[in-house]
Order: C-alpha cells, then sequence, then structure tokens
C-alpha cells in the first residue's frame, strides 16, 4: 500500500450547521497545509493538509500508525512539524519563520488551544482542584483564592465538584478524564483537541466520557478529535477524515461514513463499527 | 555476663553529655550538606541531561567524586581546597564542604532517575496547558521527582552521619573525636566504642523514621496523621469554595 490511492475528498458544505443563518463562510480557525514530520529516518506525516472552521467538529480516525495523533499535536506544537504552514488564527507558527519560532509564541498558542490526553496526564500530586487550577494561577497569575473558585466552577461543569479535594489516584478512568477536560477548559480556549480520549478507559466508563465531549459540543466549541469511537463520530463530526500511512486517504462532511468511496476507508470503518 | 559485671559501664553515663554533643555535631555538620548537597546534586542532574559541554562536566564532576572516600576528602579540602582558594576553613566548614563534594555527586544520580521516572506526558500536559517551561518543571516534574527521590537522600543522609566519624582527623569534635579523647584518659575502650556505635544506630534509626514520616506527609493521597491534619485544612479550604460557589449560583 506504498502508493495511496488520490484523496477523495467530498467538497465542505459552505457553513456549518450551527451557522446556517450567517451569510459569511466561518472563519478557518486552523488551517495545516503541507505537514512532514519524520522521527529519525521514519517519515510519519507526508505532506498533509487540514482545515478546521469556527465551530466545528472535525474526527479524524485511522489505523495505528497513521499519523493522525501526530498531525494532531501539529496543531498545538507538541509536535513541530519539519516542513509545512501551521496557521491557527490567522498567526503562522510553522518551521522556518521567525514569528513562530522562538519558544514564547508556542506558549500563546497553548493557551488558545486545549488538549485532552489519551493517557489523561493529570497531575498525581495535585488534588483534582489542584490539577485544573494550576494554570490559572501559572499563566494568569491569579491569586489562589480566584483560581480555585474558577477551577471549581470547571469542574462543576463537568459534575465532579464533589470530588474536587480527592487526588486523581482516588478517582476512576472516567473521573480523571473529566477532570482533564475541566482542565483544558480552565483557561477558556477557542479549540480543543482530543487525542484518543478514551482508548485508555474501561467500556463501560467511555460513556461519561463522551457525554462530557457532547455537551461541550453543544456549547459551540471548536473541536478536533482523533478517535476509534465512530458512532460519536458520526453523532457529532461535522468533518470526517481518514488517515492512512501518513496522508488523509478520504474525507468528507456529515454522512460520510456512510459515503464513503475509498475501499480501504471502507475497510477500515466495517472492522471498527 | 561477664560483659556487663567486668566494664565500667557507668563512664556512658558519667560522659553522656560529652558524647550527645558529639552526636549533635556530627548531625549539624551533615544536615548543613545535605540541604546543600540536594541543591547541588539537582543542578549537577540537570545539567547532565543538558547539553554539550556542562553535560560532560557533570559527567566528569559525578564519577570522580563517587569514587572518593570520606576521609580522603575531608583532609583534601581542609589542608588542600583551602590553599587553592586562599580561605582558611573551620573545621564544621571544611566538614560540611567534603560531604557535599562527596554526596551531591550521588545525589545528582539519585534525582536523574527520578527525573526519568516521569512520564513524558507530565511534561506535555504542562506545556499543553500554556504554562512557561520554568514552571512546568518547577511544579509538576520536581515535586513529583523529589517525591520518588526522598527514601535514596534518606539513605544518603544516613551515610552522611556515619561519614562524619572520619573528620575527627581534622579535629572536628564529633562522636569518634570526643570517645578517643575518653579512651585515652580512661582506657575503656570497648564500653566506649560500643556507646559510639549505639549512638550511631539511634541516629540512623531517627533519620529511617524522620524520612518515612516525610514519605508518608508527601504522598498522594495523604496518609499517617501528620498528613491527615494537612488535608483537615485542605478540606476546610475547599468547602469555602464550594460555598462561595453556591451563593454565587444560589443553587445546592
Amino acid at each position: 500500500m506504498r502508493t495511496p490511492l488520490p484523496t477523495m475528498n467530498e467538497p465542505r458544505p459552505t457553513a456549518s450547521p450551527a451557522l446556517e443563518h450567517s451569510a459569511a463562510r466561518p472563519e478557518q480557525v486552523v488551517q495545516l497545509e503541507g505537514i512532514r514530520k519524520s522521527f529519525g529516518k521514519n517519515e510519519v506525516l507526508h505532506g498533509v493538509d487540514l482545515s478546521v472552521h469556527q465551530g466545528e467538529h472535525v474526527v479524524i480516525f485511522g489505523p495505528s500508525g497513521s499519523g493522525k495523533s501526530t498531525l494532531l499535536r501539529t496543531i498545538n506544537l507538541l509536535e513541530e512539524p519539519d516542513a509545512g504552514s501551521v496557521r491557527v488564527f490567522g498567526v503562522e507558527y510553522g518551521p522556518g519563520l521567525r514569528k513562530g519560532g522562538p519558544r514564547g509564541s508556542a506558549m500563546e498558542l497553548r493557551r488558545q488551544v486545549g488538549m485532552v490526553f489519551q493517557q489523561f496526564n493529570l497531575f498525581p500530586h495535585l488534588t483534582a482542584l489542584g490539577n485544573v487550577a494550576l494554570a490559572l494561577r501559572t499563566t494568569k497569575h491569579m491569586r489562589r483564592n480566584e483560581a480555585e473558585d474558577r477551577a471549581a466552577r470547571a469542574l462543576k461543569q463537568v459534575g465532579l465538584l464533589r470530588w474536587a479535594a480527592h487526588y486523581p489516584a482516588e478517582l476512576s478512568g472516567g473521573q480523571q478524564q473529566r477532570v482533564a477536560i475541566a482542565r483544558a477548559l480552565s483557561l477558556d480556549p477557542k479549540v480543543m483537541l482530543f487525542d484518543e480520549p478514551t482508548s485508555a478507559l474501561d467500556p463501560e466508563l467511555v460513556g461519561e466520557v463522551l457525554g462530557a465531549m457532547r455537551s461541550l459540543a453543544e456549547s459551540g466549541m471548536t473541536m478536533v478529535i482523533v478517535t476509534h469511537e465512530l458512532n460519536f463520530a458520526r453523532e457529532i463530526g461535522d468533518y470526517m477524515v481518514f488517515m492512512d500511512h501518513g496522508l488523509i486517504a478520504e474525507s468528507g462532511p456529515r454522512g460520510f461514513l456512510d459515503r464513503c468511496e475509498n475501499p480501504r476507508t471502507q475497510q477500515f470503518i466495517a472492522a471498527v463499527l | 555476663m561477664n560483659l556487663v559485671a567486668n566494664y565500667d559501664w557507668s563512664l556512658v553515663w558519667e560522659h553522656r553529655s560529652e558524647l550527645l554533643h558529639g552526636m549533635l555535631t556530627a548531625l549539624e555538620v551533615a544536615a548543613v550538606a545535605l540541604v546543600i548537597s540536594t541543591a547541588v546534586g539537582l543542578l549537577l542532574a540537570l545539567a547532565r541531561m543538558g547539553k554539550a559541554p556542562l553535560s560532560w562536566l557533570a559527567v566528569i564532576y559525578i564519577n570522580v567524586f563517587r569514587g572518593v572516600p570520606a576521609l580522603v576528602s575531608v583532609i583534601w579540602v581542609y589542608f588542600g581546597l583551602s590553599l587553592i582558594v586562599g580561605i582558611s576553613f573551620s573545621v564544621f566548614q571544611a566538614g560540611v564542604i567534603a560531604l557535599v563534594l562527596l554526596y551531591s555527586a550521588f545525589i545528582a544520580e539519585i534525582y536523574r532517575s527520578a527525573l526519568g521516572a516521569i512520564p513524558r506526558g507530565q511534561r506535555e500536559a504542562g506545556l499543553a496547558l500554556g504554562i512557561h517551561p520554568v514552571p512546568v518543571f518547577a511544579r509538576v516534574i520536581l515535586p513529583q521527582a523529589t517525591k520518588i527521590a526522598i527514601p535514596n537522600i534518606g539513605s544518603m543522609f544516613i551515610g552522611m552521619v556515619k561519614d562524619t566519624s572520619t573528620f575527627t582527623v581534622i579535629g572536628l569534635l564529633e562522636v569518634v573525636r570526643v570517645t578517643q579523647n575518653l579512651n585515652s584518659t580512661t582506657f575503656q575502650p570497648f564500653v566506649l566504642y560500643t556507646a559510639a556505635a549505639a549512638l550511631y544506630v539511634v541516629a540512623a534509626f531517627g533519620i529511617d523514621l524522620l524520612f518515612r514520616t516525610i514519605e508518608k506527609l508527601l504522598a498522594t493521597p495523604p496518609s499517617g496523621r501528620v498528613a491527615r491534619a494537612f488535608s483537615r485544612r485542605r478540606r476546610k479550604r475547599l468547602e469555602a469554595v464550594m460555598l462561595r460557589l453556591e451563593s454565587a449560583s444560589g443553587r445546592t
């Protein structure tokens, strides 16, 4: 499968359903162009383009090693692409350009883009409240009381306020991931990235996390989700992207999962669903 | 039971204050050295994990000083280093410096493995929140690494206290020196050195207990009586936060 089939992309709708009434096309919030990334001698992304619009929910799926997590992590510069353009809210962060170069800019980007990890990555030495309040105290330099109030509000939003004084080790996987979501939301990001948020969870805990993501989606948050949960993707996804071997093999708007033409895509969907 | 009858054990009680003072001096030297070597050791560990010329210097330092015995170190510092640097150290200062030179190397290795044990995702999560790398290190990585390092640092501390016994050669008035002095007047080495050994054992026991309490204090979730006292305060603060939130929204 070295030479992938040419990208079959269905045309994007001019407006996502949430913005039917706006006359203008929703602004492009994230724009990736020609992203290439290698780890050592292994090229993982062979020049990928992706754009995300305001309020859109983009779902990226595909087999392991297809580069989907790497692509997601390029958006908040946890992976620095070897080549290509990373444009978020109109500001260029890609390689070679002085503007996106120094550490400071990456920090600014990450304050507008929140991320939720597969392994939760909660800070084990802090309580749930402490986890959510940390960013507020260090980046927004809030005083402790104010930060804790904001953190408590964020925890209440995901329904975990009564667990605020507990440590991550005392929480179930689903609760930990919801705290992680609250933590990412504490800085009021404009885009949320999810890197296989339910892949490390017991099946019965997956639902509570998807529920939190669903309410986030309903509130109009721009989301880019890498996941294997294709039923969930079908429910909230505005634009689906199937990646294979470091390239986008096929992509399309709502209903894509039932309408895809690439046999590889069909094979993958049949295996997962 | 000849052991008890034929020896003058009352000597120990008679000279208890001198012996205890000697132990106190040993503990003071070791404690000061502990604080400084932990700081230096951490810096060395960071240098070791850093970039080219600095990391080599750190490696050389660590490998050299892990091999030097305390006795050699303290003589070298007291008589040699003071000449090189031009400052004449007191015996206390020389003792501290000698211990720091050695134990910062060990602690550097302890911290290096502790830092390596922290999953990469911790740093990524901190950075992904837009936190600057320095506070990510200080507030996320370092607390976790220190928790891992504490038991080993405790063992190092016991080693430091024992190494102070060699400082008698430069005249520091610690346990062995006191025992030697007493022995030269009373000629009861068995009794006196048994007492000295017992002092070291008690000190080691105490330090072990101290560090185990510290570990329990730092454990999350908190375990042990002291830690639970702290968590009661935390819960009170949390209740205040929740009260403010509920009064703001007007709902339970």
